[in-house]
């Protein structure tokens, strides 16, 4: 089993969801997986993706470089980080040039990119570097009492055709993820619908709308809380619920939780180490409990 | 350069050329489903037949569903955010997305993550976040930036 990874936690995770980071590491812990963190590595570069290719394409270069200087994959948290750095590594790799030109770009910042490293998602090592079987053997404090609903979001998945993980239409993995702690996944409907986060900035309402249409499906299915692999996807359900029920009018109280504060909780690990204070919505904690 | 030959030029925008307007792109669009403004279809028609960029590409969320579900294979997603491309070049960068290049050339996050942030990451065992400045000088370098 691969365990050691470089550890890329992005922009939205130490401003808004450090929590998501915690149980990151206190599950990694369990699972003997080594993070090395990269606590300078700052931005993916994803926004200049819509600005300027050549600023994207070296941000990314830039922090790939850093988990190839320690001879370490690189796994993040966040779909758009996932989209970011999969993509750029990959087109990188395949077009010599460009990498040539963004070695132009890094050696200002005495770097260099060389194209020996993969990025992986963390929901995507925990399936398929760990696999499903070796979580098993660390749940101590089965779920038994949740119903959770899964929330893959989109560059987890997407495009499947350069990130070639899970099926883009129905994808598997975080539902057997939420069923390895014991938990019941929940199927809701529009299960692949967008959080809407890219659109925030631009047209506000619009996003809470498409937030709040999820939320809305996901208490009509029945589910006690929402699962995320991703911060931004987090925020937009979690932070930001109160904006999505003041534009649409509804009232929804679902708990959202990041993967693994889940995973953890199944594992035995205590909530207070779990950075449940940084949660809006507070789930109903007496849940988790053994009966 | 006219439109249509700056899409032709980068291998994604090339693709444009295989849609036959069949609409399920903006049958799945959860933007369009929401904001009558919004058609992505349109988006695609309208720079083919007129080599024009409107406001209404900033309305992508960039989540894939047109691109995943068009039965020509037409990257209308990475279209669209090429689009945007072009219209940063000839517009600069909007207004709403200002800020956060601004941050990353102060600091090179997104957001300002500062004092509060890392006193909250100290409790939880976390390691404190460091800004730096090698992204601004990369956003220098390639004119990416605010100017
Ligand atoms: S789904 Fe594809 S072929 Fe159909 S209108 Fe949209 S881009 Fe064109
Ligand atoms: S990527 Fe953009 S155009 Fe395509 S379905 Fe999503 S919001 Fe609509």
């Amino acid at each position: 089993m691969k365990n050691r990874y470089a550890y890329f936690i992005g922009c939205t995770i130490p401003f808004r969801a450090s929590n998501y980071d915690q149980a990151t590491k206190k599950v990694a812990e369990k699972l003997g997986i080594e993070l090395t963190d990269l606590p300078d590595a700052g931005c993916c570069g994803l926004y200049f993706e819509l600005i300027n290719e050549m600023t994207y394409l070296s941000m990314a270069a830039r922090v790939l470089s850093m988990a190839e200087e320690k001879k370490l994959d690189l796994m993040v948290l966040c779909n758009g980080c996932n989209g970011s750095l999969y993509r750029a590594n990959k087109k990188l790799k395949e077009n010599p040039e460009l990498k040539d030109k963004v070695n132009e770009v890094l050696a200002e910042v005495g770097r260099e990119y060389k194209g020996t490293i993969e990025v992986k998602h963390l929901i995507r090592v925990l399936y398929e570097d760990v696999g499903i079987e070796r979580i098993r053997e660390k749940i101590t404090n089965p779920l038994t009492n949740v119903k959770a609903a899964a929330h893959y979001g989109c560059h987890l998945l997407k495009p499947s055709e350069e990130i070639m993980f899970d099926d883009p239409h129905n994808p598997v993995s975080l539902d057997r993820l939420i069923e390895v702690t014991g938990a019941k996944s929940v199927d809701y409907y529009d299960k692949q619908q967008c959080c809407g986060g890219y659109v925030l900035a631009a047209d506000a309402k619009t996003a809470y709308r498409m937030t709040g249409e999820k939320l809305a499906h996901v208490k009509a299915a029945g589910a006690d809380m929402l699962i995320t692999g991703c911060p931004f996807c987090n925020v937009m359900y979690d932070a930001n619920q109160k904006a999505a029920e003041t534009e649409t009018g509804q009232q929804y109280k679902i708990p959202v939780l990041h993967y693994p504060q889940l995973l953890a909780l199944a594992m035995g690990i205590d909530a207070k180490e779990l950075g449940f204070e940084q949660n809006r919505v507070r789930p109903d904690m007496k849940l988790f409990l053994k009966e | 350069m006219d439109l249509r030959e700056e899409l032709k030029s980068e291998i994604d925008g090339k693709t444009i050329s295989y849609c036959f307007s069949c609409g399920m792109c903006t049958g799945g669009c959860p933007s369009a489903r929401l904001n009558e403004k919004y058609n992505p279809r349109r988006i695609l028609h309208r720079a083919v037949i007129e080599g024009k960029i409107e406001n209404d590409i900033w309305l992508c969320t960039n989540c894939y569903t047109c691109q995943e579900r068009c039965p020509t294979k037409t990257k209308v997603a990475d279209i669209i955010s090429f689009m945007r491309r072009i219209y940063v070049k000839e517009k600069g960068i909007p207004e709403f997305i200002k800020p956060l290049v601004t941050n990353l050339q102060n600091c090179g996050f997104t957001a300002p993550i500062g004092e509060l942030e890392n006193k909250r990451r100290e409790r939880m065992g976390l390691p404190p976040m460091k800004t730096n400045d090698e992204i601004r000088k990369i956003i220098e370098k390639t004119g990416g930036g605010v100017k």
